[in-house]
């Protein structure tokens, strides 16, 4: 193995790792916390994902070409909004579709603000820095996403009572929604202010640490973070507030009724 | 019911054919009545007929499946829904009260849109004092007052809005004999100097009959009108 630079791995190295895993499962057997079986499954999937992954990753980089970035980040906007919305536990009727809209606007302004006006990618579609970026920005608008959605459609459904006092004392759909959205999209933005407050104590980020161990300058990794950083902030911030304005126009009508109805249970 | 003067008439609540509930679950399918100011109406009818559904619907909480409801033959939609809501005033049967002091809780609707003036406090401190509750006037937390209490702050609220009806849910379900006695004379107080008309939903036989001009029975989906002697 060369001793500087990028290490590259071979399958013995990923069979040791594996064998960490193995450990964990020991770990759960001995205590009989029952979670070999899912374990094992995340395990498997992790493996089967990445490795599918990567493949299709190496054809897109390969092709570069405009449509096919596009149709990629369509697929990973669709992914994400499901998982958003499967994370809640309430929904609505057109929940989906509105996270989807969601993360499509929001995922696609903020990853290519970046792309196009910070790093100059050259052509826009790069997919090299587009899909990486989009996943970084995705993945982590999606958990604000469903945090949001999840607190105020929890509020709406137990708190109907006090949203209609304010209704029913004349305040306005928008007067009688302000405070649970205003909460809602606190909670969204919880983890990441919390992973901005301790960035580099604690442990340092997932895509900083790749380029250090692949050899770069951590000057200049740092450089690239703090940009990936504020653009997930940006990111969540717009997404927790486009749902929380999305699902507040389907909840409440244009009679500044409160359609707690349509919330179901999962 | 008395004739009213012309210049009252135009604060006249009109209930029109109204039907209440799902299409295929109808509570309540034909109900008709004016509402005159200063007077008070009495629902009654057995558990689950459809009388808070009838407020809710009447306050614009709810859709109604048919008909009108028009205030001075203005509708809702006419009026815009928030003020209509400040002129025909629900308070629930469980009202809720939120975080801080009844003074807050009293002041709340003044900080909407739809208000029309300033919160007139000393106006809302002399009712609640009349209610036996002005002593905790700016205690913190009135989440933590007792049902009766909340019923009681929950009607001030309401009353301090000044609507032209106010749609009263049990309003007296939590309270005793003297606290209800004093709801009903602040209640008809507003009603005989401001020409407040009320619609409440009672199971008290005495506040049906003795305190409330007609009563409006609901079974089998319509609803009955009775003027009291």
């Amino acid at each position: 193995m060369p001793d500087h630079g990028a290490l590259s791995l071979n399958g013995a190295d990923l069979a040791i790792a594996a064998g960490l895993v193995l450990c964990a499962g020991l770990v759960s057997a001995a205590l009989r916390l029952h979670l070999e079986a899912k374990l094992a499954i995340a395990s498997i999937r992790t493996v089967l994902q990445l490795l599918l992954v990567g493949a299709v990753l190496g054809w897109v980089f390969r092709l570069e070409r405009a449509e096919i970035v596009l149709g990629v980040l369509l697929i990973m906007i669709a992914l994400a909004g499901r998982a958003a919305v499967a994370r809640s536990s309430r929904t609505f009727p057109g929940v989906t579709l509105r996270a989807f809209l969601t993360l499509l606007l929001t995922g696609l302004l903020t990853t290519f603000s970046v792309t196009a006006a910070i790093i100059g990618v050259e052509p826009w579609y790069r997919p090299q820095y587009v899909i990486p970026l989009a996943g970084m920005v995705l993945g982590n608008s999606l958990t604000g996403v469903s945090l949001s959605l999840d607190s105020l459609l929890e509020t709406l459904a137990t708190q109907r009572g006090r949203v209609e006092t304010e209704l029913a004392l004349g305040a306005s759909r928008w007067e009688a929604a302000r405070e649970p959205l205003a909460a809602a999209v606190r909670r969204g933005l919880i983890p990441i202010i919390n992973s901005m407050m301790v960035v580099g104590l604690v442990s340092l980020p997932g895509m900083m640490t790749g380029q250090i161990l692949e050899g770069a300058d951590p000057v200049e990794a740092v450089k690239y973070q703090i940009v990936v950083m504020f653009m997930i902030a940006a990111a969540t911030s717009l997404g927790c507030m486009v749902m929380g304005l999305m699902v507040y126009r389907r909840l409440f009508n244009d009679r500044h009724q409160l359609r707690s109805d349509l919330i179901q249970d999962r | 019911m008395q004739a009213a003067s012309s210049s009252r008439a135009e604060r006249d609540l009109q209930v029109a054919r109204v039907g209440v509930g799902v299409a295929n679950r109808p509570l309540l399918i034909d109900v008709s009545f004016r509402l005159r100011p200063g007077e008070r109406v009495a629902v009654r009818g057995p558990s689950g007929c459809g009388k808070t559904s009838l407020l809710r619907a009447v306050a614009g909480l709810d859709d109604l499946s048919r008909g009108e409801v028009t205030l001075g033959g203005q509708s809702p939609q006419q009026m815009g829904w928030p003020c209509w809501r400040r002129q025909v005033t629900y308070v629930s049967q469980e009202p809720v009260l939120f975080a801080g002091s009844i003074r807050d809780n009293l002041a709340r609707p003044f900080r909407y849109r739809s208000a029309a003036g300033a919160f007139p406090k000393d106006t809302a401190r002399a009712w609640l004092e009349r209610l036996g509750l002005a002593q905790r006037w700016s205690e913190m937390d009135a989440t933590h007052l007792s049902v009766g209490e909340r019923q009681r702050v929950a009607l001030v609220r309401a009353l301090v809005v000044t609507p032209a009806v106010v749609l009263l849910d049990e309003p007296t379900s939590a309270l005793d004999e003297s606290a209800r006695q004093a709801v009903e004379q602040l209640v008809s107080e507003r009603c005989d100097h401001d020409g407040l008309a009320a619609i409440v939903v009672t199971h008290l036989e005495s506040q049906a009959l003795e305190w409330c001009d007609t009563s409006l029975d609901l079974r089998e989906h319509v609803a009955r009108e009775h003027e009291h002697a």
